[in-house]
Parts: structure tokens; sequence; C-alpha cells
């Protein structure tokens, strides 16, 4: 009957062994029904019976079936916990893998991949570039990075293509702050345009964030919710607190909700002021307005803005572009010739979609995290692969207690399901152990990444999917294998024998030799990366930077902001150098414009005498203002001529001291000393002779080519000087004249603003955070790895030792010597290892290509670092494989034969 | 699972259709057809248990220990040898009566509260 056909076909949605237990039994229960249905009521009954039916198999089977998973859940854990042992293994190594990868993967998730925290955050566009930071005075070709005041409001007022415009500093200022009347602490500011909050579409939590109308006479702020809670406990009295900041004294307004931190990744401003109040904020310079006349811009805002429904991010770019071009053209139309306007005139915007916002360090940590996120993959590979022999060696054992169950009726597809379930349930306790553990390393890490960054990091929906996808794979992977070695038991085979080739079949120990080999495999490129890194690291923190890094102290003195006008400034810095040399354990000291490794820089179009360009950057140079004795102090040597000293004054002749890559360049086989080089800007030039050649030396980067450089005396300046970066040769450690050095800045003027007071040899550290990022949880990985193939080779031997007991037992009983025995295992285990490191520096071969552009002063195929890589991967093999072997050889022929 | 020493009142409320099935074992051992009829017929045909919510709720009661099966067939009349039995155990009428007894007192609340009519 086919009603009957059918309804057969639907209990197969049932588990198996309730379709078994009770499909007959339903099938004839449900006949009855029809049977009945048809008699009183005709088809419609009948039909009736049918729907019930259905709805009752909805509701039904996926009970059943949660019914037999809850089963065999509770029957996994008992049988691991009867194991404690392999459980806490098993658990542990699944733990470390998921735990790696999710730790890493909630790093790149905060620095890549999430949303800006913002209403509608796909809507947003940024009109300058997101990696961009700092304050550009001058001019700029082709993409432009950063935009001044004027250019943001005439776009924004413009512009119809956004239905909000906003602009920010690109920079986080660090600030002394007073709160009400207590005393000044730092805090981070940034200043944002009326629009910010609006644009962004973020409302505040207490009190208002800024509007358009707000009244620039009377100073106001807004303050994140972290300082609230911070410095003012979550008051909700501290509206209309004042915080006073330079030259203001800013109101609070309002609170920024609790999940926003701006619009930058990595930086979480304190407290945000309006841009109009520049002046206050940040005094001794006009940032709101272009120079009439002048061709100096001030570029040192991002601008946001949000896409009005329906328009493309290419309309918007276009339209901008219009407007930006009309407003350059506008500007530099009046002050330049036609050649040069030309040039000035050739800049654009990009616009990029702006849903996780601006990053500075994005560009910079993606492609390690992603690099150490395919390192997290292979440990979690190898833990998985010694999980698997575990479990394997479980699943032999087990053979009869299986062949058992199958003899006395149990469907080969449930025991699969049982096996399944244990590797999941061991998987899910992994996953948890593992999640817990990337929980607690998130700061450890997120410190490793940047000293200065904060970053959201508390793992979000797609960190816990990560993590649940991570273990349902492992679950699987762990599963399979012994499932497969299952189907091939059969009902008899284990009831049959009752010795020890019952236990220990060959064919496991063959599958495990090929997991190990797989294991040394995997093991071999994590151990050669972290090999490689290292040495990356360690060169880059001996690199020559030309002069001695040790006792350098760097201290900054901004005299732009502290209200000194142009003229003043010089006579400052010779002042303040003064002080500086008579500070306690002050060697010498001598300052620069630029200053070490300081992030600033100064560049112009240039033109040497005697040289005609010939293409690339030969018409452009990079340039410094330098102090008296600035290379004998910071210990650069000079190759010809002589040193800027105080005998260069502003009214003598002009001159500047070229480095030995500017001499390379332009004066090849010339002598320097003598000519000329012309700075050329705008209208503007200054020549000046070159006095002196000074040896390369490393100012700003510890990677690539030294710059070509000249350096010209602060007392004869070719732009202004804004700040003096003083540096310092101490007597002892830099640290131990910090106190006396600012107190000697402070005495000439208490409210100088003295910064990144600092060893070089920190600031050269800051620059490698990157590397030893790498570094550290590269050899991480590499140790866990070893260790991991360690135990999978530790096992797989002891497993076989233990199967061979009656073998060697023969063979000493026929007089085979303990070093003969362990010589025999150690050949076997030799075997192994050297397919594995075969397999492996194959591996290793192909996948260093891809670290190969974060290595400093080695290759991919640095011979030491993969020797080290084998010596140590096979020294760990050796040491595992000793204690098997030491055991074979103590295998006591008598009691090995009587174990027979 | 030792049901005599375990307390019924852990096992309540008792699934309505759990209730059923124990109330249609009450007065005879039945085979699931007998019981999905004598439910239908007790209640005027308002509950139909189909055969999958039936022998899901036998399965779970085995497992409870409030009903058996039983081993031969109770009805020598039957033609069908098929047919499985089940009967109330002891343990399962305790707990049928501590569910009525439930169902009871709620019953008396109601009444107290004035929600339903004294007589009903």
């Amino acid at each position: 009957m086919l009603p009957l056909r059918l309804y057969r076909t639907m209990l197969w949605c049932y588990p198996a062994p309730f379709r078994r237990e009770y499909g007959a039994e339903m099938t004839s229960a449900f006949a009855d029904q029809v049977r009945e249905a048809r008699r009183e009521g005709g088809w419609r009954a009948e039909t009736s019976v049918w729907l019930h039916t259905l709805a009752d198999l909805l509701l039904t089977a996926p009970k059943e079936h949660y019914h037999v998973i809850q089963h065999d859940v509770r029957y996994a854990i008992r049988t691991l916990a009867a194991q404690p042992g392999f459980a806490a293994v098993a658990i542990l190594s699944l733990a470390l893998g998921i735990g790696a990868n999710t730790a890493i993967f909630n790093l790149l998730n905060s620095v890549v991949m999430s949303a800006l925290p913002v209403r509608a955050p796909q809507s947003l566009v940024i009109l300058t570039n997101p990696a961009a930071r700092g304050v550009v005075a001058g001019s700029q070709t082709n993409e432009r990075a950063l935009l001044t005041y004027p250019e943001f409001r005439q776009l924004r007022d413009e512009s119809s293509v956004f239905s909000g415009l906003m602009a920010c500093q690109s920079q986080l200022d660090r600030v002394q702050a007073r709160v009400g009347g207590d005393a000044p602490e730092e805090i981070r500011s940034r200043m944002v345009s009326a629009e910010y909050f609006n644009t962004l579409g973020v409302q505040a939590l207490l009190g208002r964030a800024f509007a358009s109308g707000d009244d620039p006479a009377a100073p106001y702020a807004v303050i994140s919710y972290e300082y609230w809670r911070r410095r003012f406990d979550r008051r909700a009295d501290i509206l209309g607190t004042t915080l006073a900041i330079r030259r203001g004294v800013f109101s609070i307004i309002g609170v920024a909700p609790a999940s926003f931190f701006g619009e930058t990744v990595g930086e979480r401003p304190d407290v945000w002021l309006p841009l109009s109040l520049q002046p206050l904020a940040l005094p001794g310079r006009d940032w709101l307005h272009d120079k009439p006349g002048g061709i100096d811009k001030v570029m040192w805002l991002h601008v946001f803005g949000r896409l009005r429904p329906g328009v493309t991010l290419e309309k918007a770019q276009a339209v901008s572009n219009v407007i930006f071009q009309q407003g350059l053209a506008a500007y530099y139309g009046s002050a330049l010739t036609p050649q040069v306007q030309k040039e000035f005139l050739n800049q654009r915007l990009k616009l990029r979609p702006a849903a996780t916002g601006a990053s500075r360090i994005r560009g910079q940590v993606a492609k390690p995290l992603t690099m150490l996120l395919a390192a997290a993959g292979l440990v979690l590979l190898i833990a998985c692969a010694n999980v698997c022999n575990l479990l394997l060696a479980r699943a032999t054992a087990r053979r009869r207690e299986i062949a058992v169950r199958l003899a006395l009726g149990a469907s080969r597809g449930r025991l699969i399901r049982q096996l399944l379930t244990e590797s999941m349930v061991v998987a899910f306790f992994g996953g948890i152990a593992g999640l817990a553990a990337a929980w607690m390393l998130r700061f450890v890490l997120l410190q490793w990444v940047a000293d200065s960054v904060q970053l959201p990091v508390m793992p979000d929906a797609r960190v816990l999917g990560f993590a649940f996808a991570l273990t349902l794979m492992s679950g699987l992977i762990l599963g399979l294998l012994p499932a497969l070695r299952m189907m091939s038991v059969h009902a008899g085979a284990g009831l049959k024998g009752q010795g020890r080739g019952l236990t220990a079949p060959a064919a496991w120990l063959r599958a495990g030799k090929i997991v190990v080999v797989g294991q040394l495999a995997l093991s071999l490129p994590l151990i050669v990366g972290a090999g490689l890194l290292l040495q990356t690291l360690r060169n880059l923190q001996r690199a020559d930077l030309g002069y001695a890094k040790e006792r350098l102290l760097v201290v900054q003195v901004d005299a732009e902001t502290a209200g000194y006008p142009e003229s003043r400034r010089l006579a400052l810095f010779q002042q303040l150098l003064e002080r500086v040399r008579a500070a306690p354990g002050v060697r010498a000291a001598t300052y620069s414009n630029n200053g070490l490794f300081s992030g600033s820089d100064s560049g112009d179009e240039i033109a040497v005498e005697g040289y005609a360009p010939k293409g690339g950057n030969d018409r452009e140079s990079r340039y410094n203002h330098v102090g008296p004795n600035y290379f004998s102090t910071v210990g650069i040597p000079l190759l010809a001529g002589r040193e800027i000293t105080d005998r260069d004054q502003p009214s003598s002749n002009r001159v500047c001291v070229i480095n030995e890559t500017f001499a390379r360049r332009f004066f090849a086989g010339r002598n320097p000393l003598g000519m000329h080089v012309t700075q050329i800007y705008g209208n503007e030039r200054n020549t000046c002779e070159i006095a002196g050649v000074a040896r390369d030396a490393r100012e700003r980067n510890l990677r690539g080519d030294v710059e070509h450089r000249f350096y010209v005396p602060a007392t004869q300046p070719v732009s202004a000087l804004d700040s003096a970066s003083f540096a310092i040769r101490t007597a002892a450690e830099p640290s131990s004249a910090i106190a006396g050095v600012q107190r000697g800045i402070l005495s000439v003027d208490p409210n100088l603003p003295v910064t990144a007071t600092k060893a070089l040899r920190d600031l050269v550290n800051e620059r490698v955070v990157q590397e030893r990022l790498l570094a550290r949880l590269s050899s991480a990985f590499g140790v866990v790895a070893l260790l991991l193939a360690a135990i999978g080779l530790y096992g797989v031997l002891s497993y076989g030792v233990a199967r061979r007991t009656n073998e060697i037992g023969i063979r000493k009983a026929l007089g085979a010597q303990h070093g003969a025995v362990m010589g025999m295992i150690l050949r076997e285990t030799g075997l192994l290892v050297v397919a594995g490191l075969v397999l492996g520096v194959a591996l290793s071969a192909a996948g260093m290509r891809l670290v190969e552009s974060m290595l400093y002063g080695l290759t991919p195929t640095d011979p030491l670092a993969l020797g080290a890589a084998i010596v140590a991967l096979a020294g760990a093999a050796l040491l595992a494989a000793w204690l098997p072997a030491f055991r074979a050889s103590r295998v006591d022929p008598l009691v090995a034969l009587r174990y027979e | 699972m030792s049901k005599e020493t375990s307390d019924p009142d852990s096992f309540l409320p008792l699934p309505a259709a759990e209730f059923h099935i124990l109330v249609a074992l009450a007065d005879r051992d039945r085979h699931g057809y007998s019981i999905m009829q004598d439910v239908s017929t007790r209640t005027g045909g308002k509950v139909r248990l189909s055969a999958g919510t039936l022998y899901s709720s036998i399965r779970r009661m085995l497992e409870q220990g409030l009903v058996e099966e039983l081993r031969d067939n109770p009805d020598p009349e039957s033609k069908d040898e098929r047919r499985r039995y089940y009967r109330l155990t002891r343990w399962g009428r305790r707990v049928a009566l501590a569910e009525a007894q439930r169902l009871s007192d709620l019953l008396i609340q109601a009444r107290a509260t004035g929600l339903i009519p004294k007589r009903l």
C-alpha cells in the first residue's frame, strides 16, 4: 500500500535505534488510524490524519535525535572521565591550537575587520588616506593624504553628494589638562568639527554632543566614556565641569557612549574638542586659515563623509575632486608662475569606503597577523594530529569492546556516531579552554602589537563563530580517522583472538607513524620561520645607525605651541642648549629640528651645482636644521670638510653639510666641498655652500637605504623652525639625566611643552614592535609545535615498544645486547625523523617565501636558521625516542616470554 | 534509575501526552493503537495522539520506569501477534497520582480565587 510505504520512508527522520525499536509498531498503529479515519470520515478525515502525523513528525523526530546525542555525549564524558590522563592531554593540545588561533584572529578582527561602532558604517567614506597621520606643512602632489581646514569647509559647503561631512585631527594629541582646580594630568585629545558626532550618527550618553550651531566663544568638550569612568567615577553631575587645556578652559557638555572610541582604530581619545577652537587647544599657530598669498598649506585633517542614498563612491569622488580642484586653483592662482602652478595643482582626492575607519597600524600589522594566523593554523593541525593519534590508539585498544557491541547487534553507523561524538566532546572542551586562553591573552598580545595602541579587544560574534568553526572542524578531523578505522573492524574479529595481536594491530601503528611524519614535517617550517624572525629582530636591534645609540637622550621642546614667535625661537633654543649642557650627567648636547627617530622630517626640491637631473627623485632631498656640533655630539663622523659649529651665524656665509649618499649621488667623481646646493620651495630659493660631508646615519628608519640628505645650521634656516629636539650624550644611563635636563629647560620657561623624553635605545626599540611581535609569537608557536611533535613521536614509539615486548624479549634471549636493542629502536625512529625532515625542508622552502618581505639582514634560505631548526627538531625527536628505546633495552627476556 | 526512592514530584508537571497515556493504562494493559483510541474516545476526539508522540512518550516512560512492556500478549483472543502491550508500573501509578493531585490542587486554587465558578 502506497501510503504505508510513504509513512515508512518518513520514519527515516527518526534516529535508527528508535526506528528499529518502534518502527513496526508505529506503522501498524498508523495503518489502523488511517483505516478508521477512512471508514468514519472519508478522505477529509484521512487527510487530517496525514497532516497531523506530519506535524507530529516534525516535532518528535528532533526530540529523539536530541535524546540520542544527549545519551552519546553523556557516554563520551563518562569514557573521558575514566581516562583523565588521555582527556587532559587531548584537551590541552586542542586548547593550545584553538586558543592560539582565536587569540590571533581576535586581534586581526579588532584591527582589520571590525566596523566602527557608529550608525550604518557601510555608507561612510573617507576622503583622505586612512593610514596617514600627523601634520604636513607645504604642498603635496598626486593623491592627497590629509586635508586643510579651509579645504574641508569648502567641500562641506559645496558638495551635494554627502548627507554629512566631518573633519577630525588625524593625530591624537597628548596634552596636560587641569580638571577644575586639580593638578595637571596627561590626557589624549582630538579636535573634531561640529558635524563629527552627527555624521557618525553617535548620540551622547549623557548631555549632548557637538552641533553645528555651537557658540565657539564658550569653549566646550565631549569626553569619552572611559575617561568619565576613570576620572569622574561615572558621576552624572560632571556636565559643566571645566578642563583647562593649554590656552582654553573647556566645559564638559557631554559623555560619548561606552562603545564609541572615535573614527581611528587603535586610538582612544579621552576628550574631543571643537576644531574651530584650534587656536586655544593648539596655540601658536593658525591651522584654520590658508595664509593669503602663500603657498604653504597645513594638511592635518581626516575628512569622512556619509554618502547620500543612491550616490556611488565614484560619483562622490568625481564631485569632490571638482570642488577640490577649484579650491586649489583659487589658492595657488595668484602666487605662482604658470609652470610652478601646474605642479602644485597636480593633486587629487581618493575616496575609500570607511566602514572600518582610519588606522595607522592596520597596514602595518595586517600582514604579520595574517602570517601568524597561518602559523597558528599549522599548530592546530599538529595538535589535531596528536589527539588523532591518541584517539586512534584508544580506538584500537577498544576494538574488543567495539567488536562485542557489533556482535550484539549495534549498527556500524551507531558506533561511528558514538566515536564522532567522543571526538566532538574532546574538541568542545578544547575549544572552551582555547577561548578562555585567548580571552586571557588578549591584553598581552595587544601590548606586543604596540605599546601605545588601544583597541576594543572584546571577542565579538565573529570571533566566537571562528572559534566554534575551528572546534567543529577539529572534532570532525579527529573523529574521522578512528571512525574510518572502525569500518574495518569485523564483528567476529575482536572476539577471536585473546592475545597482543588483538590490542595492537600493525595497521594502527602504520597510521600513527604516518601522522607523526606529518607532524614533524609541519613543525619544521614553524621552527625555521621562528628562527628567521628572531634573527631579523636581533639584526634590527643591532643595526648600525652610523653612531652609538647608547647613552643618548632625546628631549623635544615645542616652541610654537608655547607661543614663541618665529623670530624668538632661535634665541630660545640657544639658551636651552646652554642649560641642557650645564645639567648634571650631561657630557655634550646639541639639537636639531626633526630629531632622531621622532617621525618628523623635512624635504624640498633642490638644485645641485653642476648636476643635471636625470630623473627619479634627484630633484628632491630631505634636510634637517641642526644646532652647533651636531655631528660630533651625536657621533656621526665627518668624511671631509668641517661640521656645523658656533661659527655659523645668521650673518655668516650660508653653509651646509651633506651625507655620503648625497655626495655619491650628485658629486660622483667630483669634490663636493665648496659646491652649492639650492633649496627651492614655490618662489623661494636658498643657496648654501657645502662645508662638509658626513657619514650616512640612520635618523629615521632601521630598514631600507639611507636617503640622501643635507644639514643646514639652525641659525640659517631655510624654513620655519617650530621645535627643537635635543640630542644629549650622557655620562651614565640616559634615564639618570632626565630630571636635571627637564629642570634646566623649565627654568628658562615653565610653560614650555617638553615631550618625547626618551633614551634613543627605547625610541629605536619602538620601531621594532612588529618584528618583536612576530618573533615572540612565532617562537612560541615553534616551541609548541616542537613539543607536540615530540609528544606524538613518543606516543607512537612507546606503543610500538609495548607491542613488541615479546619480540624484543626473544631477541635478548638469543643474545642481543642492550645497545643493539636500543640502536634498533633509534634506527627506526631515525627513519621517521628523516622522512619528516625531508618533507619539512620542502615545506619550509615553499613557505618561507611568504616571510621574505619581513626579514632583515638574512634571506629566507638562511642556512643557520634551517640548520638550527633541523637540529632542534632532530634533537627533540631523539629525546622523545630515547625513553621508549631505553625501556626496550631493559626488557627482561624472561618476563617478556612469560608475558606470552 | 531508582524510581522507588526518588520523589514523584520531581517528574511534575507531566507532559499532557504522558498523563493521557498513564490514564489510558490505569484500568488495563493496552497496545499502542488501543492507547490512541482510548485517549481519543475519552476526550471526545479532542486529543489525538499521533504515533510519533505516542512512541516517543512510551520510550521515555519506559526509561523512567513509569510503564513496562509485557513479555506475553495478555489478550489471548487477539489475532495480532505483533502488538506490544504496555502496563502501568507501581511507580508510574504514584507519579500519575501525584500529577492528578497537582491538577486537582490547581483547580481548587482557581476556584478559591473565583477564576472559575464553584461548580463547573
